[in-house]
């Protein structure tokens, strides 16, 4: 009869958890159970059941049990009675535990309690840290010495339950069934599911706290403590060498240190940078606000971020890529296909790219810019910016600063060093023209320009009408807007069959563009769009000219006494002789303001010759070549016929003629009313002469034949009344009527085999517009003019009336 | 398209243009005359300036973006058009 029992009783207790009773383990035979109060345990039959197992075969005592779980506090007494029972070797903090598992039992007495208890018990115990590493056993020990304490009784045989505990400790947890949720099968939907997490703030922790030994002058207490502070004082200083203060030394004791050395796995940090920035905040807000509709290639955004300085902009869907992916390995032959996936992708892309509308307008801005670039300094000239000398003769500087501009060109350098030399005054150098640059391009090559006009609004656009005037050479006719920004190639382009013969822009609607052609008809295009069909056409409109509309122009009339307001009617002259208005209605509408009818010579001028109705219309019609309306009264209008003569009519009147100008022997090509002096106006012919008129005199005032080629165009300057610039084949002039009368002032010969058509001033700078036979149209700058003089607004018949009247040749 | 075509062939023949590129956004070439390297260096490089010159605007005022860019050295000027997806980049010697 050894101490077998507790050998004994190590093998039962690794399956052992609880017993209902404690039970007291003496020798075999001789079995007490003694009871401790109201201990149950739970179910841990699995436990019990090992345990029997275990314990039958050791124990040939008859043990029952009498509830298979429960806790069992094992007293060992010997044969003598006495308590045996091996002493924990370890206690813990008896009160850590006592308090809770105590209320337990009392709470839940008799029922389930036991095992809560041991489980909380065991809760509290390896919560204790002072236990924790020190004796491994002591913790089952302490976990069974909890329970003795509970039980009051003594004697517990923790080593026998030590193997047990883990198994305790498990089945413990297992029993946790009120204090903690078994943890069910975790659904596939409860992954995704949006957990909410509510970060809280906790209480205070008061990790340290010093009081502080200040106090503020001014608190009520500042009394009191300066004056203990005096007194402190006093003491040091009586205290050195005073009877009543014996110094004495004292040693603490510290405890000795213990290093603990505890290993946890590794911590993976991340490092993670964002540079935020004031557009990535807006454009988050932006996203916010904004509904977010799917991007047409999610994945290229979501790649495109590929800088990592740059933020990633708007959230794109982001399973785009996914997408794109699942697609493509949907199909069979899955790398290949993966791969050609991705390059259609890319092509598509590319192709998208493109054809997108913002490529074209980051070409159409290129191409300006590389425009500016090369024409730069004959930009800078036409725009009258200063334009002055570099020390480093390299680079062109950006013209829209205005300050310095870079010439390169030779002979233009040269001028310009000339040009600062010299004062403003009259320079030696006479006036010139200076070339520019011309605008042409492929489409224009070898035809005929016929007429040009600005744009009402936009001063840098400019329209072009190719056509030829002969009625053998017809070819095709071209209708081009040019703008000054880009020379060489035209931002619209019209084409027809038939040549163009007369443009111009109207000037309510300045995007309207008419155009007429030498077939007769009219058409208006709209310039705002790309398209190259006309808005409207007078093809079909019965009342169209059936010969080359010579001249269109767009006029305001005042409607006077109906009270409109000023309303814009298209006029156009054409070889049927016939003047007529078109009004833009549902189509366009035709009203014939005069039929130009043949007058004979002065001589025998008879009034109202009627015409022949079902003639040809070659007979009694005049063809018209050309009209101006006054600038200033629109209702009267001068008109210029094929047979040389210049009526001048009104608009209320569309029978007879107010009165006619005969001074030209040819075909009068243009009129232009001077525009200061509202009484004279210009006219040129194929009689190889250039006339001025007085608008009283029947006869002209000048007039002048320079050479002996037809001149084809003339044109007022805008800045002087004086100046007038004159086309004719061979070479443009540019007369200064208060110079010289009989010369003019500048002469640009054509090279051989060109032929100057049309001119046009620009309005603001001082430049001349000159179009030739061969689809050029070349603008030139008029340097070193005479300045004008204030009176070069006056009245030139005054000025030239006097001393200088020219019998007309 | 075929204008699209037509404009890029225009700018390619413009006087002094060196090399016309459109890249992509991830500096792979679309349309480029000049060959393959240069290309790939001049839109990574461009694309990185591209990204500072447009976070530089926005950063002053998010409202604003950035539309063109361009720079002038002493050997000839690179004028860029930055877009979400790509890159027109052009070349151009202006001194001739």
């Amino acid at each position: 009869m050894p101490v077998s029992p507790v050998s004994s009783r190590s093998r039962p207790t690794l399956g052992q958890t609880i017993t209902s009773q404690p039970k007291s383990i003496s020798f075999p035979g001789k079995v007490k159970a003694t009871q401790t109060r109201g201990y149950f345990g739970a179910n841990q039959s699995r436990m019990a059941v090992s345990r029997t197992a275990m314990i039958l075969p050791d124990m040939k005592s008859a043990e029952k049990l009498n509830s298979p779980t429960s806790r069992t506090v094992t007293q060992v007494f010997d044969a003598n009675g006495v308590d045996v029972t091996p002493r924990p070797l370890y206690r813990s903090d008896t009160h850590v535990g006592t308090a809770k598992p105590s209320k337990l039992l009392t709470s839940q007495e008799g029922s389930r309690g036991s095992d809560y208890i041991s489980s909380y018990s065991f809760y509290q115990n390896t919560l204790n840290p002072s236990m924790l590493g020190q004796f491994t056993r002591s913790v089952l020990g302490s976990s069974t010495v909890s329970k003795s304490s509970v039980s009051t009784t003594e004697s517990i045989t923790e080593d026998l339950e030590e193997p047990s505990y883990k198994w305790e400790r498990l089945a413990s947890f297992t029993d946790l069934r009120v204090l903690r949720t078994i943890p069910g099968k975790i659904l596939k939907e409860d992954l995704e599911k949006t957990i909410e997490i509510i970060l809280t703030e906790t209480e205070t922790l008061r990790l340290f706290d010093l009081p502080t030994v200040m106090l503020s002058v001014e608190s009520e207490e500042a009394e009191k403590v300066s004056q203990r502070n005096k007194n402190y004082e006093i003491l040091c200083r009586n205290r050195l060498g005073n009877d009543l203060y014996v110094e004495r030394m004292m040693q603490t004791i510290n405890g000795a240190p213990k290093n603990k050395d505890v290993q946890c796995d590794r911590i993976i940090k991340e490092d993670k940078g964002i540079m935020s920035t004031a557009w990535d905040l807006y454009d988050s807000l932006n996203a916010l606000e904004l509904s977010s509709l799917p991007a047409k290639w999610p994945a290229a955004d979501s790649r495109s971020r590929t800088n990592v300085a740059a933020k990633p902009r708007e959230q794109r869907a982001p399973g785009s890529t996914t997408e794109k992916n699942s697609e493509a390995s949907s199909l069979m032959d899955i790398e290949n296909v993966i791969l050609a996936r991705i390059h259609d992708d890319e092509e598509d892309r590319s192709e998208a790219i493109l054809k997108s509308d913002k490529f074209h307008q980051d070409l159409f801005f290129m191409e300006r810019v590389l425009m500016e670039n090369i024409f730069q300094p004959k930009l800078a000239a036409y725009r009258q910016l200063p334009v002055l000398k570099e020390p480093e003769p390299e680079e062109p500087k950006e013209f829209l600063q205005g300050k310095k501009v870079e010439e390169v060109e030779e002979e233009v350098k040269k001028e310009e060093e000339e040009e600062i030399e010299i004062s403003a005054e009259q320079s030696t150098i006479p006036a010139n023209l200076e070339r520019l640059w011309s605008f042409s391009c492929d489409l224009t090559k070898g035809l005929n320009v016929s007429s040009l006009a600005w744009n009402k609004i936009n001063s840098d656009l400019l329209v072009v009408g190719y056509g030829h005037f002969g009625f053998k050479e017809q070819k095709r006719g071209l209708a081009c807007c040019w703008s000054i920004k880009n020379p060489t190639w035209p931002e619209r382009i019209y084409q027809s069959p038939y040549g163009v013969t007369a443009v111009d822009f109207s000037i309510g609607s300045p995007n309207l563009l008419a155009v007429g052609y030498h077939n007769g008809t009219i058409a208006i295009y709209n310039v705002q769009s790309n398209s190259n069909v006309p808005v409207l056409d007078s093809s079909e409109s019965p009342q169209k000219h059936l010969g080359p509309v010579w001249q269109l122009q767009w006029i305001e009339q005042d409607r006077g006494t109906t009270g409109d307001d000023k309303r814009e009617i298209l006029v156009s002259i054409s070889a049927d002789g016939r003047i007529s208005k078109w009004v833009i209605r549902k189509g366009l509408d035709c009203h014939d303001l005069m039929r130009l009818k043949r007058t004979a010579a002065s001589s025998n001028k008879k009034g109202g010759e009627k015409e022949k109705k079902g003639e040809a219309l070659i007979s009694r019609q005049a063809p018209g070549m050309c009209f101006a309306f006054h600038p200033k009264d629109t209702n009267i209008y001068l008109a210029g016929t094929e047979e040389g003569h210049i009526h001048k009519c009104s608009c209320s009147y569309n029978e007879q003629y107010l009165d006619t100008y005969r001074g030209h022997k040819g075909p009068v090509y243009r009129i232009a009313w001077n525009p200061f002096c509202h009484d004279v106006f210009l006219s040129c012919s194929a009689d190889w002469g250039v006339a001025i008129w007085q608008q009283e005199t029947l006869k002209p005032f000048l007039s002048f034949y320079p050479t002996t080629y037809v001149v084809y165009d003339v044109a007022w300057s805008p800045k002087s009344s004086y100046i007038f610039a004159a086309a004719n084949e061979s070479r443009v002039e540019i007369w200064d009527l208060y110079i010289s009368t009989l010369d003019p002032l500048i002469v640009n010969v054509a090279n051989p085999g060109i032929k100057f058509t049309t001119v046009l001033f620009a309005k603001q700078t001082d430049c001349l517009l000159v179009g030739d036979s061969d689809g050029q149209v070349a603008v030139y700058e008029l340097r070193n003019m005479p300045t004008a003089l204030d009176s070069g607004r006056g009245d030139i018949i005054d000025t030239l009336l006097g001393p200088k009247s020219h019998q007309p040749g | 398209m075929a204008e699209v075509e037509e404009t890029l062939k225009r700018i390619q023949t413009h006087k002094g243009v060196i090399g016309t590129m459109v890249v992509n956004a991830e500096g792979i070439p679309i349309r480029t005359t000049l060959d393959n390297s240069t290309t790939v260096q001049y839109a990574g490089l461009l694309h990185q300036l591209t990204m500072k010159a447009r976070s530089t605007v926005r950063d002053i005022d998010p409202q604003n973006d950035l539309t063109f860019l361009r720079i002038r050295s002493k050997k000839h000027e690179i004028m860029v058009a930055p877009d979400k997806e790509y890159l027109l980049i052009v070349i151009q010697n202006p001194c001739e």
